[in-house]
């Protein structure tokens, strides 16, 4: 059996990490896994763990091969994937990406519409297996957790006690995505009063890090894993996410979380067991969470142990892809999705955006016919004769006038 | 401390055993009017033969990868024809093995209670059982729920809870029958001179309760599978032997660590001090 993973780039990124360890776990099941690149390169792949194991391929290049199953793994992808020869066509959904988009964004549209395409499903959080499996009833969608590199991420048979020293809290995340939530992290470890030592893990650094004791990053996994061992807290107020990975790789080293309610935490985070779970919203309740675990060791301690054994019961890489093995044999056997129903709800989704579009427009049209007026004034103040004259005015029509 | 049973003896603790009967009773409606039932992982056939010992079997493929445990299987029941098949099913071979003893007969039922985590990959059997079900065999199968514990067991290749149960049961067919699992805690008083058996109340399960093992059922009769329970007796003799015998052994491995490490630390000191000598002999 041979399978193709469709992929935008291999650049730095949770969702393409997750794409390379199932291409490399895949052999061990007599399945031949090659990454098809959707774009040409632009930028040098990021040293992802095993890269090197896997056959990488343009597009051009797959076209020219059969395979038994070829996945999209971002909603860019699915277009390419219907260009490729395959028994199968599956579509690997790591979130529901129309939710990386802010709602007048068009690409918002265009990851929404990858949802409605007849194409069976393998997810990696049972969330998202559900969502979708609301949005089309006719799908059973197959579910891949992600692994852990237990190698890389490997536990301490116990932890030590962390009494006295300042607590240590790791926040990670690109500051420019507004649905990572950093900006608000860095707010509430700002609003702390007890001590800590705060390092946030980006690869940018034109943004303000106000709260950051140090900045460092990009990290590559085996930095991350001894970073998260001197860690006693991971803070993570996302709102948008898929699996939830970054506490999860902490919890494997001892560190608790501090988290939003946001999807994927549900999988693995238990309040008051292995992390604390805060409102949306509230800096100053996350930074009076943060100010109660720095207090109260017990409490930090014990939440740390949770976390560890809960590390302790998540899967490897190697059992996630014994469970991927499983998922693509079962879409090469199961008859493909029918395409009537797919193409039912696209034509409902791209009707509904397109009323959308019609109440954008007519609030465009209404608002020119309210500017007109506005625009004729504005060309009788502009004319010679009368410069002179409503100078004075006209600097205070400048100011307030639409652009 | 864990105390991992792996395989099934007339010494298992009954709380561990109850669980294995407890399954099997739950098969047997599937197992008792088949024309083939398949016990994969079948083990010594202790539970099997607890909860099947005096139903009428008409053909039996037993199949383990312990030749040993093979061999005493299948000894206590009551079939018309037993076939062993010792197989590895975390292969391919091993799983064309079973497929080729079950024949192309009428479908009948299988049962594959605590296998799938002992193995290296599930991918072929977890396969084939699906295909079988289409076919017309009726499929019942367990996992441990050792996520709940973070159980790290030596002897499991994969750890199972509710998340790999989900991902299991999205790769089985959409109408499978799922049952949890779940511990019993009981007591019994009996009267001097009573004999015979005693009543149990009815349990009323817990919807919050953690079970220890999950169960699918797939297959046409898969509807059938129903709910039950099933109590016996504790054996506090047996257990407070096996624990004492347990600990006396621990501590006797303990004492034994302890005299190996004294001897590596004696070692160490033995070699830097030659070293040293070497050292300052050279110079």
């Amino acid at each position: 059996m041979n399978v193709a993973f469709l992929v935008n780039d291999l650049q730095l990124s949770g969702g393409v990490g997750v794409v390379v360890e199932h291409a490399r776990q895949l052999p061990r099941h007599g399945i031949d896994a090659v990454l098809v690149l959707a774009r040409e390169r632009e930028d040098p792949d990021w040293r992802f763990r095993g890269l090197g194991e896997v056959e990488v391929l343009s597009l051009s290049q797959a076209r020219e091969r059969r395979f038994d199953v070829a996945l999209a793994t971002w909603w860019a992808t699915t277009e390419p994937l219907f260009e490729l020869d395959a028994h199968r066509r599956a579509y690997f959904v790591q979130s529901l990406e129309d939710r990386f988009y802010r709602p007048d964004d068009p690409q918002r549209l265009g990851a929404a519409l990858s949802h409605d395409l007849p194409l069976d499903v393998v997810t990696e959080a049972r969330w998202i297996a559900e969502t979708l499996e609301e949005i089309r009833p006719d799908l059973r969608a197959l579910l891949v957790r992600n692994g852990v590199a237990k190698d890389v991420f490997a536990s301490p048979a116990e932890l030590d006690v962390r009494r006295t020293e300042p607590l240590r809290i790791v926040i990670e995340g690109n500051p420019h995505v507004w649905f990572k939530g950093v900006g608000e992290a860095l707010t509430a470890v700002r609003e702390m009063r007890e001590p800590r030592h705060v390092t946030l893990v980006t690869g940018v650094r034109d943004v303000d890090t106000a709260g950051a004791d140090e900045v460092v990053g990009p990290l590559a996994h085996e930095e991350m894993a001894a970073l998260y061992a001197r860690t006693d807290v991971v803070l993570k107020l996302s709102r948008v996410e898929g699996m939830f990975g970054p506490p999860l790789e902490g919890f494997h080293l001892g560190a608790t979380c501090v988290v939003t309610a946001v999807t994927g935490h549900e999988e693995y985070v238990e309040h008051g067991v292995n992390g604390l779970v805060v409102d949306w919203d509230d800096p100053r309740g996350t930074s009076r969470a943060l100010d109660l675990l720095a207090r109260d060791r017990a409490l930090l301690h014990r939440l740390r142990c949770g976390a560890l054994a809960t590390a302790r019961a998540w899967p490897s890489w190697e059992q996630a892809g014994t469970v991927m093995a499983a998922a693509l044999r079962e879409i090469a056997r199961r008859p493909e999705p029918a395409a009537a129903p797919a193409a039912a709800r696209a034509i409902a989704d791209v009707r509904a955006a397109i009323e959308a579009q019609a109440l954008v427009v007519g609030q465009r049209d209404r608002l020119r016919y309210r500017v007109v007026p506005l625009e004729r004034l504005d060309r009788v103040v502009d004319r010679a004769p009368l410069r002179w004259l409503l100078a004075p005015l006209r600097r205070i029509w400048r100011r307030v006038r639409p652009t | 401390m864990a105390d991992w049973q792996e395989r099934i003896t007339r010494d298992t603790k009954p709380s561990i055993r109850v669980e294995h009967d407890l399954r099997y009773a739950a098969a047997a409606p599937f197992v008792a009017g088949a024309a083939t039932w398949c016990d994969l992982g079948c083990g010594t056939g202790v539970a099997a033969a607890d909860a099947l010992g005096d139903t009428a079997l008409s053909r039996v493929v037993l199949v383990d990868a312990d030749a040993g445990a093979l061999d005493q299987a299948g000894r206590d029941l009551q079939a018309r024809e037993i076939v062993r098949v010792q197989a590895d099913l975390a292969t391919d071979e091993g799983v064309a093995a079973v497929r080729a003893a079950l024949g192309d007969g009428e479908p009948g039922a299988i049962t594959c209670f605590e296998v799938i985590e002992h193995l290296k990959t599930f991918v072929p059997l977890v396969g084939a059982l699906v295909e079988l079900a289409e076919a017309g065999w009726t499929v019942v199968l367990s996992v441990p729920n050792d996520a709940f514990w973070a159980l790290e067991n030596p002897y499991h290749e994969t750890m199972w809870g509710e998340g790999a149960f989900d991902e299991l049961r999205r790769l089985l067919p959409a109408g499978a029958v799922v049952a949890h699992q779940v511990p019993l805690d009981g007591s019994h008083l009996v009267v001097e001179g009573h004999d015979g058996p005693l009543e149990l109340p009815p349990v009323t399960p817990r919807p919050d309760a953690v079970p220890s093992h999950f169960i699918a059922a797939f297959g046409p009769r898969a509807g059938e599978l129903a709910s039950r329970a099933l109590a016996i007796p504790s054996d506090l003799d047996g257990r407070r032997t096996w624990e004492r015998q347990r600990e006396s052994t621990l501590a006797v491995l303990e004492a034994e660590l302890e005299e190996l490490r004294e001897n590596v630390r004696w070692s160490s000191d033995e070699i830097a001090r030659l070293n040293a000598q070497l050292g300052s002999r050279s110079s």
